[in-house]
Formats: C-alpha cells, structure tokens, sequence
C-alpha cells in the first residue's frame, strides 16, 4: 500500500484502492442522497420543512464536490458544484424549497447515477442533460433572496463559542431564535471509549424536543479517557421538560438567557408546526417502513401444508418422506404430487400486511447507525471464506470416520465417547459458520425498493396518474448478486403495473376507486427462499383481451384456448413475443415483455407467478432462492451415479413402469396429466452401461461404496418431469434420494463438452454430484427429432408450475 | 487526519506514504480519524507531529477541533492543515484564527498537499 | 573479498560451474506407462494422491472425471489417453494427480507414478527433432540429466488451448 505506482501484494497500488472507494463511496452517497430527497418530497408536499434534511443534502453535495475534485471526475465535479451553491442558497435562506427545485434535485441524483456508471464505462457520458440540468440550475440562482440579521447578539453566548461555530451553524442559530425558540446549553462528560453510543443516546433523547445546533469540547473537566462536551439545542419546550428528557449522571442543562433578560419565548409564543414531525410519522405510506419482518403470512402458507400431508397415501415414499408436500387434493396412490402450488391465494399475505407502527425512534437515526457500524467486503473474498468451510467440510468427514473407527476398536474404548463429542461440536459450529458466511452475503431489499420509490414517483409524473407506493418488508435480505439483477426485472413490472394497469384518476373515480392508485411492494423470507409481491388495484388483466392477442399472434389455437383455466391464460403473458401493445410507449421503448422478465428471474433461479382479477388488480409474486449459490435439488441415481436436478425445474416426481411407455413415431412418450410427455432414459441419454459406481477411488483410501442392486431383480424406476417454458420432458432415473440444498460449483472450461451439466457439488465424503442443466436435456431431447418437436407442441402453453414452495431439508455438508 | 470521507482519507494517505513525500520529509505514519470525536480519542495516545482536519464534519466540527487541538498542551504549537472546499470561506478564516497553519483548498493536488506538509514539518515544529 | 570467492569457487563440482553459467531449469519427471516424461515444475502447483473422481458423461474420452480438492472443483485428465498410449484407464498405489494451471483452471494430470526433480542445464537438454519422427507439439525437448535417464520434456499450453 505504500506505493502509488504499481507493486502491492495483488499488483493493486495505492491509488487503484483509493479509485475503487470513490466509487463505493459515492454510490453509496448518492443512494443516500436518494432516500433524503424522498424524504423532503414528502415533506414539503405537506407544506412543511426539514432544515436538517436540507443540510444532509448539502453535506453530500459537498463530499461528492470534493471527492470527484480529488479523483478527477470532471462532470460530476461541475454538477456538484452548481448543485453545492443551489443547496447553500437553500440552507441558509436565500432560496425558497419548491417543487420546480426539488424536481432539478430529483434529476440531479438521475444524472450522478449515469455519470457513475460511465465512469466506470457501464455507460456512456450524458453529457447534453447535464449541461441541460446546469442550465437549469443556473437560472434558479438568479431568483435569491437575502440572508438573515442579526439576534444572535442579543443572547448571552461566549464570542469564544460563537467563533468555533461554521457558517451553517450560526445560520441555524440565527434561524431557531428568530423563529422564536429558547436556546439552551448542556454540558455532558463522556467516556471517550463510550463516547459514539452515548452520543447517540443523548441525541436520541434530544431531538424530539429540539434542534442540536453544535457540540463543542470544552477543554475542562475532562482527562485523557473523558471529555466535556458543551452541547448548544434550540427547542421550544421550556427548561424542565429538556432536562427530564436527557436527565443523566454528568449531564447539567441549562438556559442560556438574553443579555436584556427578556422573557423566555418558548412561554409566550404559540408554536406553528414543529418541522420534525414530519419526519416522524411512522405511518406514512410514502416512506419506507421499517417493519418488523412479516413471517405470518408464510407460516400460515406452511401450516396449511402440514395439515394436508397427514391426508395423503403414499405407497412408495422416498426418504426423507415429509419433504414433498402434496398439493391441494392431488394425492393417488404412488404419484408424488406437483412440487409447487399455484394459485393457491396465499392468506395474510395482503398488500397492507404490515400497518405495524411501532418503528422505534427515527428512520434516519436507523440509517445513520448502520452507516458506521457497516464494512465494505469484495464479494470474492466471501467466496474464498467459503471454499474454506468445505475444506473444513472434508476435514469434518474424515473426523467422523476415526471417530467411528475408535468407537469399534475396544482397546480405544476411553476417547471414543469424548471424540465424538467434539465431532458433533465441530458439525455445529461449521455449519453456524456456513451461514454466517452466507449471512454476509445478503444485503436488504430495501436498496432495491429505494430506486424503485424514486421511479413510481417520476412515471406516475409522466402520465398524471396518482401512485402510491406502498413498501413494507424492506429489511428483508437476500444475497446481494441477485439484488443487482432484480432491478430491472422489478422495474418493468412497475412500469407495466403503471402503465397498464392503474386507471387514470377519473377512471378510478368512476369505478368507485380512490383517486390515488396504489402499488404494494411486500417481501418477505419463506424457508430457503425469499418471495417479492407486487401488486396493484388497478384495472387488473383481461382474460378475453389476452386470449385474443394469443390467438392472433399464433400462440395459441382457438380450441386450445377454449379449454385453458384463466391461470392458464394469466401466464400466456410470458409467452415470447406477447405484448398487449402494438405501439410502443416511451416507457416502454426498450420493448418490455414479461418474457424478458421471466428470463431474467430464472436465471437468478426463481420463478414469477400471476393472479389477477378484472377491475380489482393483478399481483405478480417472485419466488427466489436466497443466494445464488445455494439451490435446492433433487438428488436422484442413475446407473449407481447421484446426480442433482434442480428443483426449480422439475414439475413432478411419478413411480415409472415399463407398461407406461407408447411409441409415438420412433420415440418413446408416455401420457401423463392428459397430455402426452416424452421420455428418455437418463442412462441411455448419458451412456451410462451397466451398473458402475462412477467414482474412481484409489484402492488406499477406505470410502464406503454405493449400495449395490441384487442381480436379476427389477428395480423399480421413477420419471421426473422436469420443464422449461413450456417444454417438458420426463426423465427416467432409477431411485430418487430426496431433496436437498447444496452449493453448485461450476464445472471447468475443459468440461465445456459434456453438454447437459449445470455444475456439481460435493456430496460429502469427497463424492462429487453433478448438477443437470433441465434446460439444455430438455432443448436437447426435443430438438432432437421431428416427433420431439410435435411432442412439444402438443404440450400446448401449459405454465411451470413453480416448484419453489417446497423447503429445502437444510444444508447437508 | 481527520476526514470523514473514506475515499479522501484513502487519498490522502496514499500522497503521504508514497516514495516522493518520504523523500521531501522522511518516512511518515498516517493515522486516520473519521469524525472530531476519533481524533480526541487517538491525539492523547501518541504524539503527532501533523494534524490534517476537514471543517465541515457533523457533530463536532473541524474548528471546534481546532480550538480544542490548541487548548491542550501537546499539541498546542503542532503544525495542523485544513482541508477544506472554497465554499466556506468564512470558516477557514476562522481556522486560521482559532490556530490553523495552513490551508489546502480540495480539490488538491498530491503537489500541493505535499509541499504544504513538508513545509509544515520542516519548520522544525512538533 | 576476491580470497573468498576463489576459495568458494575450487570447492564445486564442473556440473555444478556448468549449471550456473547455463540456464538452470527444474523439472518433475513422472512415469507413463514405460515412458519417463517431464514438465517445469513452475507450473505445478500440488502433487496429489487421487482423490475419489466422478466420472463425467459426455467429457472428452481422456478426461477422469472431476475430483473436489478442498473445495474446488478439478477437471483429471488422463495423460495416457491423451498421448494416446491406451485406451483403457488404470490406477494404482502408485498414481498420482499433477494439479496444474492450464489457462486459468487447475486441470490434475494422471500420471503412473512421480519420479524426482531434475536440474537440467542447457547442455543436458536437446531438441525433439532428434528423436526423428515427428513429435507431437507438446513434446519441447529430451532431457539427459547426468545418471542416464531420458526425459520427454513437455509443455502443457498446446495441451489446453482449445
């Protein structure tokens, strides 16, 4: 780290570290600067005003102003600039905060974005609507006012205290006491080894009562581990009420009085609405609440499961038997029912859920306390601290083997019980250190949900229609890879949900619905997977209007159409090449299909669902796994060989014999749910002869071998019917293990041949178990032949049903 | 230095240890504090010899750290920089007052930060 | 000064005088099948005993299968198959896995049984072409150490950029 040119351990200099914290850095100020200016809006659309909220936009402003000065980022630089001298202008009272100016601000935090990322070349420059925007700016300038005069004077205050306080901060004074508000001084000793909790203790306690104007160390009463702090507060409530609601050991609170022993304003002047209140209100809908996380809706989900499964007969049951849930009145004898369960309405589970108002102090207090007490990790690092807990993991096997081995020898007798002990401890704590390190991964929803606050606000704008956004389950985490790839797939939800969906404003009225349409965004953790909802009350989705643009786009043939199930017709919106538009909005330029979306969450592994009813809304649900890395599988053997399905692919797990099978046109199908499925063998797909253990293992190593198949008997066999989009094939295994959820490594360049491997993952006790990609067998199955590709038109546009719900057994090492 | 930007402390550290400031005046040992409170906390445990402090930081501000850099006794004549943006030039004039040496206007040049410690340190002071 | 060096310089064997003028190169020798081959050993990063290995459907006829070595996946190749010496895949208690870096993936080469490490000074080591029939591009050299081994030097980058 000590050159500037070149050398450091990774041949990264000092100079490219600090690059890359200007970038972290002003992401993260912008994003702040986001969620203020949503604040203000908020306010001032109340008619109040929020001086703090003001000064944290300028403070961030002017850090941006620096840091880009110093990293040579010239656009961003004049941007802040201009925007530094019309925020001054704004704190200290020369400009009055309006609409006009809080929607240059707006576009402001657009621009940094972009000027962001063509620093970093995602982009290119946008250089006319910055030169637009300064524009701008610059004619809001001429409009000043002048500043302030002079009451400070008139106060018993120390010009020793006075000199220390910046220009800001004497305008605030100046302001608290022409508006009227006493001014008090309290004087507090702290340890400085406590000193930031006790900090934020006091400013806790404080601000409901007032405006903290300066701290200033006093220089007395203190010794090298303490300090006295002279605290200047301008509040409205008189001396009693602000020393009971700081009252503490080393606290002394006191008035500071004008110099003509005038009265104490705060008795005599009635008080117009205090600015922070605002602020404060926990229950506004426009803000987003920090609520407690929401688990009743998916419990209920869960119990209702649980109750159903003690109804279901099963002949075969796999181990471990409760992991495959039966659907709703799906259970026969010797099929395993689908995995997933759609349109099933999920109870509680409402947009509103959570009108919880208990959110404990105040929203920016929240983040500034995760603002410290947060740290910045390269996410490579994370994945090398994973690579070390399966190395552990292996240790962990091998440690179980000796243990085993002591136990069965006798003259070992003494350590075995002890050994063992220490096994299963070192089992627990790995597996505690898996998740927290899967743990340090997940970053909340709620940045997500920021950027899409600041786009609801911007289009409901563009069409004059009211939106409200509703958020709640914010705080909910997922892993922060896939956080980056939800934004676009959320936003063209949002967009749709706008753009078609809401009524305009006399629509609505007409209807009966309130003017002001609203959109819920609601996530929240279900088992191994998180689940987004997005919801409107708009007009919702028209079944006729779908089946019409399906027909006449040829997706769907009039007879086929006459027998779908309005779910069915729901999710021909996924179809590729369905858009209920011809014309092209200029939201909706870059050619928005729910297709795009659907892709795009199933490459992050999830699935997207819709329910929608004329007149009242549509709500679309996403299902995720929490972390890319992990996904549910079903483990299955063929030909002695584990392999690993993914469960996000497989539709359904039935009991296969040999008289299911009719040939239709050289191919081997079978019929299933009604429609007619084609199969192939997994073994003769992979050339899988025989019966070997498909593992090599070195004669020196003791490893226990697969379990054999007694010659001569038929072995039973099992067809999972696993689909993509809406092509389905089942494959033929030989015994289903059960369920799991594992870490996918991907395979190296040099198995770019093996066509039909996702990936693989360890099995525990070194084994390897590969992954299957159901897509490319699939694809590969059908395209294979002629007939294939009837089979899969016959299909016709069945929807996956998601397999999401099912829960995982819990990581098995 | 006291900073409450990462990046600029990252920035500044980088001027400083880098092999032409060691040149101009020998090795130096950067110690960063986030906020006025960081830097009471660390002054009274070593002995520095060149306070580097933003003005606009929250809570206790740069001048109030000056002032109360000045009133103690160890660090009473040590050479102290402010860096700080032209917008408040009224409180650099006030640092300046309350006991600043020196001011280095951001954005700045490694150059100038430089020249202006090394200025500083060699004056013999601290 | 110059005392010491003269003495230093008497003590040493020609070979070794001969070693510091040339180029000095270190290599793993290893056994396939009846042949002794040989690669720098810069670019080997572990010599491992085999590890159970899963095969891989549909990989190339020379590839193992993948073997999980603390964590990470790695690809084993069989060099026999590769040079084309057998059809058939054995194992002893004498194999070993090589893991290189071929191209930014750790690949594990198969090999009979691990020799030793050669210094090989430029005299010691000749180009292929003496062998007379053509040589195959990954077959950089013949190595002679003193002792009378011969080595098939190989090169491995021919071997993995496809």
């Amino acid at each position: 780290m000590a050159e500037n040119t070149g050398g450091g351990g990774r041949g990264e200099s000092a100079g490219d570290k600090a690059r890359e914290e200007f970038f972290s850095e002003a992401q993260e100020i912008v994003d702040g600067l986001s969620r203020d200016l949503l604040a203000l809006d908020d306010v001032c659309r109340r008619g109040g005003s929020d001086a703090e909220l003001v000064n944290d936009v300028f403070r961030a402003v002017h850090t941006l102003k620096g840091l880009s000065g110093l990293f040579g980022a010239a656009m961003m630089s004049g941007l802040s600039h201009e925007l530094e001298n019309l925020l001054d202008d704004l704190r200290l009272g020369r400009i009055e905060l309006t609409a006009q100016v809080l929607d240059l601000l707006f576009q402001s935090v657009e621009l940094y974005g972009r000027i962001l990322a063509a620093a970093k070349g995602d982009a290119p420059e946008p250089a006319p609507e910055v030169k637009a925007l300064l524009a701008a700016l610059g004619q809001v300038a001429q409009q000043k006012g002048g500043g302030g005069g002079s009451v400070v004077a008139q106060y018993e205050l120390d010009p020793g205290l006075l000199g220390v306080l910046t220009e800001y901060e004497e305008h605030r004074l100046r302001t608290n006491l022409q508006a009227g508000l006493s001014l008090y001084r309290m004087r507090v000793q702290f340890q400085l080894a406590t000193i930031d909790s006790a900090l934020d203790d006091l400013k806790s306690k404080t601000r409901p009562h007032g405006e903290i104007i300066t701290f200033l160390p006093t220089g007395e009463g203190g010794d090298s581990e303490s300090v006295e702090l002279e605290i200047l507060v301008a509040s409205r409530e008189n001396l009693g009420v602000l020393k009971g609601a700081v009252a503490g050991p080393n606290i002394s609170v006191e008035e500071v009085r004008r110099r003509d022993g005038g009265p104490n304003p705060a008795a005599s002047i009635p008080p117009p609405p205090f600015e922070d209140a605002a602020r404060r209100d926990a229950s506004d809908p426009y803000s987003v609440s920090i609520s407690p996380p929401t688990t009743s809706g998916g419990d209920a989900l869960l119990d209702e499961i649980n109750a159903a499964s003690g109804g279901a007969s099963r002949t075969s049951a796999p181990p471990p038997a409760p992991s495959f849930p039966p659907g709703p009145g799906a259970a026969q004898p010797g099929t395993f029912p689908p995995m997933g369960l759609p349109g099933m309405p999920l109870p509680g589970m409402g947009a509103n859920a959570n009108a919880n108002a208990n959110v404990s102090g105040n929203q920016r207090e929240l983040t500034l306390r995760s603002v410290t007490q947060t740290v910045r990790v390269d996410i490579r690092k994370l994945d090398h601290l994973m690579n070390i807990v399966g190395e552990l993991a292996i240790v962990r096997g091998v440690v179980a083997r000796l243990s085993e081995r002591v136990r069965l020898d006798p003259d070992l007798k003494e350590i075995a019980p002890d050994l063992h002990r220490l096994h299963r401890s070192f089992d627990r704590h790995l597996a505690q250190m898996q998740n927290g390190i899967l743990e340090v991964r997940m970053v909340p929803l709620g940045q997500v949900f920021d950027k899409l606050a600041r786009i609801v606000r911007q289009i409901s704008r563009e069409h004059d229609k009211q939106v409200n956004l509703v958020i709640t389950g914010a705080e909910t985490e997922i892993d922060k890879l896939i956080v980056e790839e939800l934004s676009d797939p959320l936003m063209h939800m949002i967009r749709n949900a706008i753009d078609h969906g809401i009524e305009d404003k006399d629509e609505r009225m007409r209807v009966g619905k309130p003017p002001v349409g609203t959109i819920a965004l609601n996530a929240f953790q279900k088992g191994n997977h998180v689940v987004l909802e997005i919801e409107d009350d708009g007009k919702g989705m028209d079944p006729a209007v779908i089946i019409a643009a399906a027909i006449r786009k040829g997706l769907v043939s009039e007879s086929e159409a006459r027998e779908m199930s309005h779910k069915e017709i729901l999710t021909l919106v996924f179809q590729p090449g369905f858009t209920t538009r011809d014309d092209v909005t200029s939201l909706s330029g870059r050619g928005v299909g729910m297709d795009i979306v659907k892709t795009n969450i199933s490459k992050l592994g999830g699935v997207v669902d819709i329910t929608s009813d004329i007149g009242i809304g549509t709500k679309m649900t996403i299902t995720l796994p929490i972390t890319l890395a992990i996904i549910s599988v079903l483990m299955l053997e063929v030909a002695g060989r584990t392999f690993c399905m993914p469960l996000a692919s497989v539709e359904e797990a039935i009991v296969f014999d040999d008289a299911m099978i009719k040939t239709f046109e050289g191919r081997e199908v079978m019929t299933q749910r009604g429609a007619t499925l084609p199969i192939v063998r997994l073994a003769k797909l992979f050339h899988l002869e025989g019966w070997r253990p498909g593992v090599w293992i070195n004669e020196a190593a003791a490893t226990p071998k697969p379990p054999e198949v007694r010659p001569g008997r038929k072995a039973k066999s099992y067809c999972i019917v696993a689909s993509v989009a809406d092509r389905r094939v089942g494959f033929i295994v030989d015994r289903l293990v059960g369920q799991q959820d594992i870490v996918i490594k991907a395979l190296g360049r040099s198995l770019k041949k093996a066509r039909g491997l996702a990936g693989a993952t360890e099995l525990g006790d070194q084994r390897v178990g590969l992954v299957l990609d159901a897509a490319a067998l699939i694809n590969e199955v059908l395209a294979s032949s002629p007939e294939g590709r009837i089979a899969g038109a016959l299909e016709g546009p069945r929807s996956p049903k998601p397999a999401s719900d099912v829960r995982g057994d819990g990581g098995m090492l | 230095m006291v900073e409450d930007s990462a990046s600029t402390r990252s920035f500044v550290r980088a001027i400083l240890e880098d092999p032409a400031s060691a040149a101009a005046m020998g090795a130096l040992e950067v110690t960063e504090a986030q906020s006025g409170f960081d830097a009471m906390r660390l002054l009274p445990r070593a002995r520095y010899d060149l306070i580097i402090t933003d003005i606009n930081m929250p809570d206790v501000n740069g001048l109030e750290l000056i002032h109360f850099i000045r009133k103690s006794e160890h660090y009473r004549t040590t050479p102290l920089v402010i860096i700080s943006t032209q917008a408040t030039e009224r409180d650099v004039e006030r640092g300046k007052q309350l006991g600043a040496d020196a001011y280095v206007p951001k954005p700045f040049s490694p150059e100038a930060m430089r020249e202006t410690c090394a200025r500083l340190l060699g004056s013999g002071n601290g | 000064m110059k005392a010491l060096v003269s003495r230093r310089g008497e003590g040493r064997s020609a070979l070794q005088r001969a070693d510091e003028l040339g180029k000095r190169a270190e290599y793993l020798a290893f056994m396939l099948g009846t042949e002794a081959y040989a690669i720098q050993i810069g670019n080997i990063v572990e010599i491992l005993k085999p590890l159970p290995i899963t095969e891989v459907p549909r990989a190339d006829p020379e590839v193992v299968g993948v073997m999980s070595v603390r964590g990470r996946l790695v690809t084993v190749v069989d060099l026999k198959r590769r040079f084309r010496l057998t059809r058939s895949f054995t194992m002893d208690k004498k194999s070993r896995i090589l893991l290189v870096d071929a191209a930014g993936e750790l690949i594990g080469l198969l090999v009979d049984e691990v020799l030793q490490v050669y210094r090989l000074a430029e005299s010691e080591v000749e180009p292929p072409q003496v062998l007379g029939t053509e040589q195959p591009p990954h077959v950089v050299g013949i190595g002679r150490p003193a002792g009378g081994a011969v080595l098939l030097l190989l090169d491995l980058a021919p071997l993995f950029l496809e």
